[in-house]
C-alpha cells in the first residue's frame, strides 16, 4: 500500500466525513433541543437535493449559482421545516420515544412519497459546477476539487454553528434551553420562540447539505436514506446533541469507511457499523456526554 | 365482546382459506406474504407492545431464517422441511441470545434502536458478500418443498398447498403466542413495559425477562423468514435491508401495538393500502405516512384502539353511565 | 432482638455532592423504624441505597446475616425486602386485579412456591383468592376491576402497598407512605401499617414527614441532617435531642413546606 493511497484515503475520508457532518449537524442540533432523533431529516436532505436539481438541472453554470442554489434549497427546507414543527414535532415532546422515532419515520415516508410524486423515480445525475468539475493533483496524488468543496463546506458550517452556540446571545439561550428547558421557561425564556429558531435552523441545515452534497451523485428517492444511517452514528457516537462531538464523530466514521474500503474493498459500511457497536458498548454515552450543544 | 372478536377472528380466518378458491393468483401471492409478514410483526410487537423493547433490525432475524431455509430446500440437503424450519428457529434463537446478552445489559430506548440497526447492517453486509449466498443477487429458483410428517407425505410443491401449510402455521404461531402473551408470562412481560424497575422489586430478574422474549421474538421472526423462502422462491440481501425492519413496526403501530391482534389488523390493512395504490408510484408512502402520523399523534392506541373506545362508548351508553365496565384487561391485552 | 438490617458507614456521592456521609444504623426485627430530616438530608438516597435501587462507594448493607451491598434489587426482593415508592409506582395500563396478581405470581415463582405454568391463560384460583385477601387488606376490592391509571392518589399509594405486601416481605420500606394523602386516607394508612406490623411480625422502615403517622407508628427514630445522622432513639430521646430541637425548631421545616 503506497503512501499516496493512504494519503488519498485520509482526503476521501474527510471528505466523506464532512458530507455526514453535513447532515448530522442539524440533526444533532434538533436532538439538542426537542429531544427527538428525527428520520425525517434524511427526506429532507433529500428534498433540498430536488429543490437545487430544479433550479440547476444536470449542468451548474458557475460555482455561484451552484452555492445560491444550495442556499435556495435551504430556504425551501426551512420553510417545510416550519410546518412540520407546527404539524407534527411539537405535538410529539411529551411522546413516548419509541413513538417518537415512529412519528418521523412517517414523516419520512410522507416526503419520500410526495418527492416521488412530483419528481419521480428516475435516477438524476448532477455534474459538479465548472471551477470543481477537475482535479487537483501533487505528484501522483490525485484529490477531485470537488472533495476539496466538501471539506471546506463541512468546516464552514461546524465553525459557524461553533460561533453561533458559543459566541452569541441565541447561541447561550439554546445552550440554556437544551441544558433545561423547564428552568428556562421560569428565567424567562421564550422557549417555544427559541425550539422554532432551532427547528427551522436544523431543517436549513438538512436542505443546504442537500444542495451542497448534490454533484457526483445519482439522485433519487432513496437518497435520504444513504447519508441518513450515517449520521445517525456520528450523531450518537458524537453525544447526542453534541455538534462538536457529531463533527469529530463524522470525520472519525468517513475515515474508517474509507480506509477500510484500501483494506476490505467488497465490503462497502462493514467496519464502519462493527466500530459503531464496539464504541457504544465501551462508551455508551458518546465522546462527549452531557447536556450540551 | 369476547363473542364479537371471535367472530372477527374466525371470520378474518375463513376470509384467507377460501381465497385461493375465488381469487387469482397475484391475490393469493399478496395473502401469503400477508401471513408471513403478520407472524414477523406478531414477534416484533412481542418485544416492542409487551415488553417495552424497540428492535430495529428485526429483518435481521427474519434473513437469517429465510436464507437457512432457503439454502437447506435449494442444496437440496436432505433436511425435512419441518426440520429447517425448526432449526430457522433455533438459529435465530441463538443470535438473538447471543446478542441479547450483548445488548440487553444496559441498553434500551434509542441505544438499542441504533445497536439493532447496525447489527442487521453488518449481516446484511456480510450475506452481500457470501457467495455461498449468492451475494448481491441472493438465492434465486428456491424449490417448495414436501411435507414429511412419518405417517404421511404431502407434497407442498403446488401454491395453493403451500398456502394452506402457511394459513395452519401461521394460526399455529398465533396461538401459541397468544397464551404466551395471555398468561403468567405475558402478564411478567406487560408489567416490565410498563415499570421495569417496580418489577425488579417484586423479586425478578428483569434483564433475564427481557432476554427471554428478545430470545424467543428472535425465533418467531427468523420462523416467519423461513415461510417466506419457498413462497418467494428469492431472498435477497434486501430482507435483512433496515427499511424491512421498519415494515413490522409500521404494522405493530397502525394496528395497535397495545393489543395482542394489533399487528395483524397493521398488517392487513397495509397490504390493502399498497394494493389500492399501486398505480401512483409515491402514493402508497404518503398515504402509509399520513396514516401513521395520524395515528401516532391522535390515536396512539391503533385502529383496535380505536374500534375498542368506540365499542366502550357504545356499550356505556347503553349501560347509561353505571361505573366502570367490566372489560378487564382494557388497553393492554386482548 | 436481633438486627435484620444494618448499614455500615455507607458513602454516596452524585459528582461532587457528597449526599451520604459514613451513615451507619441497625433496625432490630420486627421494629418500625422511621427515618426522618429537613428536604434534602439524604433520606431518599438513604433509601435508594438500602433497597438496591442505586450503588454506593463505600460501607456495606447486610441484611438478615448476609451482605447485600452488591445485590441488584430483585435479589433483595427475593430475600424478603418490600418497598414502595414516594410517587406511586403501579402498573398503570391493566387492571387493579391483575397489578397485585403479577406481584403474587413473581413471589411464587421466585420463591420456589407453586406458581402456575406460562400456558395456564386463565388466573389460577389460589391465586385469585390470595389476590382478593390482599384486596381487602387494603381496601380495594371494590375496584378490583378498574385499570389502575383510573385510581385516585391515595388509591394508587394504596395499590401499591398492596402489591409490596403481595411479596410477603419480613421487611417493608415506606417511601413516605402517606404523601399527599388526605388526612382521613393518611390515618387509615397508619391503621393498615399498625395492624399488618401486628398481625405478621413485619419490620417496617419508613420516612416519612407526617409528624402524626410518624409519632403514632414508630418504635425509633432516625434524623439525618446534610448527609449525617444527628440522632438515633426512641420518640423521648429524639425529642429530647438538643441538636434536633435546633435543626427542626430552627428552620420549622415541615409546616414550611406544607
Amino acid at each position: 500500500m503506497a503512501l499516496t493511497d493512504i494519503l488519498f484515503a485520509l482526503i476521501n475520508g474527510a471528505a466523506t466525513g464532512s458530507a455526514v457532518f453535513l447532515v448530522a449537524a442539524g440533526l444533532t442540533l434538533i436532538f439538542g433541543i426537542l429531544k427527538i432523533l428525527n428520520f425525517a431529516h434524511g427526506a429532507f436532505f433529500m428534498i433540498g437535493a430536488y429543490v437545487a436539481y430544479s433550479i440547476i438541472g444536470s449542468n451548474p453554470s458557475s460555482l455561484h449559482v451552484f452555492i445560491a442554489a444550495a442556499f435556495a434549497a435551504a430556504a425551501a427546507v426551512a420553510a417545510l421545516g416550519f410546518v412540520a414543527d407546527r404539524l407534527v414535532l411539537r405535538r410529539l415532546r411529551h411522546v413516548d420515544e419509541a413513538y417518537m422515532l415512529i412519528a418521523t419515520f412517517a414523516v419520512l415516508l410522507v416526503c419520500t412519497g410526495v418527492v416521488k410524486l412530483i419528481w419521480g423515480v428516475n435516477y438524476a445525475s448532477i455534474n459538479p459546477p465548472p471551477l470543481l468539475d477537475g482535479a487537483v493533483t501533487a505528484g501522483s496524488l490525485f484529490v477531485p476539487s470537488y472533495s476539496l468543496f466538501v471539506i471546506a463546506a463541512g468546516l464552514f458550517v461546524f465553525l459557524g454553528l461553533e460561533l453561533v452556540i458559543h459566541r452569541t446571545w441565541i447561541g447561550k439561550l439554546l445552550q440554556a434551553v437544551a441544558s433545561d428547558s423547564w428552568m428556562s421557561g421560569v428565567l424567562g425564556i421564550n422557549v417555544p420562540a427559541a425550539l422554532t429558531v432551532t427547528v427551522i435552523a436544523s431543517f436549513a441545515l438538512a436542505g443546504l447539505a442537500g444542495g451542497l452534497l448534490l454533484a457526483n451523485q445519482t439522485l433519487s428517492p432513496i437518497l435520504g436514506e444513504s447519508y441518513l444511517l450515517l449520521a445517525f452514528m456520528a450523531v450518537i457516537i458524537g453525544g447526542l446533541g453534541n455538534v462538536r462531538g457529531a463533527f469529530i464523530a463524522s470525520l472519525l466514521l468517513g475515515t474508517i469507511e474509507s480506509g477500510s474500503s484500501l483494506v476490505i474493498p467488497n465490503m462497502p459500511g462493514m467496519a464502519t457499523y462493527i466500530f459503531v457497536i464496539l464504541f457504544l458498548l465501551a462508551k455508551p454515552q458518546g465522546l462527549i456526554g452531557g447536556r450540551h450543544i | 365482546m369476547m363473542a364479537l372478536r371471535l367472530g372477527a377472528i374466525l371470520f378474518g380466518a375463513a376470509l384467507f382459506l377460501a381465497l385461493p378458491t375465488v381469487s387469482d393468483q397475484g391475490i393469493v401471492f399478496l395473502a401469503g406474504l400477508v401471513v408471513i409478514e403478520a407472524i414477523f410483526a406478531l414477534s416484533w410487537n412481542l418485544l416492542f407492545g409487551f415488553t417495552g423493547l424497540a428492535s430495529f433490525g428485526h429483518a435481521a432475524f427474519f434473513a437469517i431464517g429465510a436464507y437457512l431455509t432457503g439454502y437447506g430446500l435449494k442444496a437440496g440437503l436432505g433436511v425435512p422441511f419441518l426440520g429447517l424450519i425448526a432449526a430457522s428457529g433455533l438459529l435465530g434463537a441463538l443470535v438473538a441470545a447471543l446478542t441479547g446478552l450483548v445488548l440487553l445489559r444496559r441498553t434500551t430506548g434509542i441505544h438499542l434502536a441504533i445497536f439493532t440497526l447496525a447489527l442487521a447492517e453488518v449481516l446484511r453486509i456480510v450475506i452481500g458478500y457470501s457467495t455461498l449466498l449468492g451475494r448481491e443477487d441472493g438465492l434465486a429458483s428456491i424449490p417448495k418443498p414436501t411435507l414429511e410428517l412419518g405417517f404421511a407425505t404431502i407434497p407442498l410443491t403446488s401454491g395453493t398447498a403451500y398456502y394452506y401449510f402457511m394459513c395452519v402455521a401461521g394460526l399455529v404461531i398465533g396461538a401459541v403466542l397468544w397464551v404466551v402473551c395471555h398468561g403468567p408470562y405475558g402478564r411478567l412481560l406487560v408489567s416490565i413495559r410498563q415499570d421495569p424497575q417496580r418489577v425488579a422489586f417484586l423479586g425478578v430478574n428483569v434483564g433475564r425477562k427481557r432476554l427471554q422474549a428478545f430470545i424467543l421474538s428472535g425465533a418467531v421472526a427468523a420462523i416467519a423468514g423461513a415461510l417466506y423462502a419457498p413462497w418467494a422462491q428469492i431472498v435477497t440481501p434486501e430482507s435483512a435491508h433496515w427499511i424491512h425492519s421498519t415494515q413490522p413496526m409500521l404494522a405493530s403501530l397502525l394496528g395497535g401495538a397495545h393489543s395482542f391482534w394489533g399487528p395483524v389488523v397493521g398488517t392487513v390493512l397495509f397490504s390493502i393500502i399498497n394494493y389500492l395504490t399501486r398505480n401512483l408510484v409515491g402514493l402508497s408512502e404518503l398515504v402509509i405516512g399520513a396514516t401513521l402520523l395520524i395515528i401516532v399523534l391522535a390515536a396512539p392506541s391503533g385502529v383496535i384502539g380505536l374500534v375498542r373506545t368506540a365499542q366502550q362508548r357504545w356499550s356505556r351508553r347503553r349501560k347509561s353511565g353505571a361505573g366502570p365496565d367490566g372489560d378487564e384487561g382494557g388497553s393492554v391485552r386482548s | 432482638m436481633t438486627a435484620i438490617l444494618s448499614v455500615e458507614g455507607v458513602d454516596k456521592s452524585y459528582g461532587t455532592h457528597h449526599i451520604l456521609k459514613s451513615v451507619s444504623l441497625t433496625v432490630e426485627d420486627g421494629e418500625t423504624f422511621a427515618v426522618i430530616g429537613p428536604n434534602g438530608a439524604g433520606k431518599t438516597t438513604l433509601f435508594k441505597v438500602m433497597t438496591g435501587e442505586i450503588g454506593f462507594e463505600r460501607g456495606r448493607i447486610v441484611y438478615d446475616g448476609r451482605d447485600v451491598s452488591r445485590a441488584p434489587a430483585h435479589e433483595r426482593a427475593r430475600l424478603g425486602m418490600g418497598r414502595t415508592f414516594q410517587v406511586a409506582r403501579i402498573f398503570p395500563d391493566v387492571t387493579v386485579a391483575d397489578n397485585l396478581t403479577v406481584a403474587v405470581e413473581a413471589r411464587r415463582r421466585s420463591r420456589g412456591e407453586s406458581a402456575p405454568a406460562w400456558y395456564r391463560v386463565a388466573t389460577r384460583a389460589d391465586i385469585r383468592a390470595e389476590v382478593e385477601a390482599r384486596l381487602l387488606d387494603v381496601g380495594l376490592a371494590d375496584k378490583a376491576a378498574v385499570e389502575a391509571k383510573f385510581l385516585s392518589h391515595g388509591d394508587k399509594k394504596r395499590l401499591e402497598f398492596g402489591i409490596a405486601l403481595a411479596g410477603r416481605p419480613r421487611i417493608l420500606m415506606l417511601d413516605e407512605p402517606t404523601a399527599g394523602m388526605s388526612p382521613t386516607d393518611r390515618i387509615a394508612t397508619a391503621d393498615l401499617i399498625a395492624r399488618l406490623r401486628a398481625e405478621t411480625g413485619l419490620t417496617v422502615v419508613m420516612t416519612e414527614h407526617d409528624m402524626d403517622v410518624i409519632f403514632g407508628l414508630a418504635d425509633r427514630i432516625l434524623v439525618m441532617n446534610y448527609g449525617e445522622i444527628i440522632a438515633v432513639g426512641s420518640i423521648e430521646e429524639v425529642r429530647a435531642n438538643p441538636l434536633v430541637r435546633e435543626v427542626y425548631l430552627g428552620q420549622e421545616i415541615y409546616h414550611a413546606e406544607r
